[in-house]
């Protein structure tokens, strides 16, 4: 019975596409349902290149395609890191950072690695703006611990100084919390597109 | 510490490497006559080149170049009942591919005269 065929065939489709369409989370909607329509109208063309749509054709459209796992992680990695790469405000690079960290241990190391380095720029910066509503109090601090050790402190400035604490750098905080701050952000963002160009480079060969 | 360093697979790796440099100016390349739909694109590259392509390659290879502004898609009803996404070089794309083609050729010249001297000594 064609009919019967045909709509295994259907299945076979649907099944692959269901499950590609799971392992591409993290894209968004739009894209996903782009890939997908797109892949089912490359499998129909050639599965159907002999006439009728087969359970032989589709199954060997399906093996030339590659798993959905590894077809989905090509498209998502691509289409994240490229978005990454193209894009330098901090905000797209955590975004396409955090999407590549479930996708990956690799992302996620250098997700954590991102934001830490994000926070304390972005500490160093407010530091040296709060200096200026808390002359006292916020700078950089040299605080004597119990065990007769001393911790180095950010110091935003609300609250009392530290019993017993050194500022270190002065109004200097100033120039070079904004100046260093701003450098972290900037040499942070180099690292994560670093990182995803060579993460790229060694795993989105092609399957020889 | 990468593994793998017996010659086999250092050498499949780098030829690996290769063709998936050249794939991007492939495709440009491919779509410099006009647009085409994936599955034209893959039986361009194989029956214009001696290119082993994978599908499963070059189908995010294309999304990713449309991202990068090189090629825009449209999609357009067929008689096969079933619409296909067709693909064309932007403005950008068309310059690029110019630009990779003439890289390709310079590079391609400088290294024809350091491997001559390899065929004559088959």
């Amino acid at each position: 019975m064609p009919m019967a065929i045909e709509n295994d065939a259907q299945q076979l489709i649907d099944a692959y596409l269901k499950s590609l369409r799971t392992k591409l989370r993290g894209l968004n909607r739009d894209d996903i349902n782009e890939i997908v329509e797109e892949l089912r109208s490359h499998i129909q063309d050639k599965a159907a290149s002999s006439g009728e749509l087969t359970v032989a054709g589709v199954t060997a459209a399906l093996a030339a395609l590659g798993t959905p796992e590894a077809l989905a992680r090509e498209y998502a990695t691509d289409a994240l890191l490229a978005r990454a790469e193209f894009s330098r405000s901090p905000l797209r690079v955590l975004d396409s950072l955090f999407r590549w960290a479930s996708l990956s241990a690799a992302g996620f190391l250098v997700l954590v690695s991102t934001v830490a380095g994000y926070f304390l720029g972005g500490s160093f910066m407010w530091c040296a703006v709060l200096k200026l509503v808390h002359p006292h109090t916020a700078g950089l601090w040299l605080i004597p611990l119990s065990d007769g050790g001393f911790a180095v402190s950010l110091r935003m400035g609300f609250g009392s100084p530290p019993i017993d604490g050194r500022e270190l750098l002065g109004w200097w905080i100033l120039p070079l919390g904004l100046i260093g701050g701003c450098a972290l952000v900037v040499l942070t963002t180099r690292f994560a597109l670093w990182s995803a160009r060579q993460y790229r480079r060694s795993h989105l060969l092609p399957q020889a | 510490m990468k593994e793998g360093d017996r010659d086999g697979e250092v050498a499949d790796k780098w030829e690996v490497q290769l063709r998936k440099g050249c794939l991007e100016l492939a495709i440009l390349a491919a779509l410099w006559g006009g647009k085409l739909y994936g599955l034209e694109i893959l039986r361009r590259l194989e029956s214009d080149s001696d290119l082993i392509v994978s599908e499963g390659t070059v189908y995010p290879l294309l999304s990713r170049l449309k991202t990068l502004g090189l090629v825009r898609s449209e999609w357009v009803e067929s008689d096969s009942g079933h619409p296909r996404k067709y693909y064309a070089l932007t403005a950008a794309g068309k310059h690029r591919a110019v630009e990779m083609a003439a890289t390709w050729a310079r590079f391609s010249s400088s290294m024809g005269k350091l491997l001559a001297p390899l065929g004559k000594g088959r």
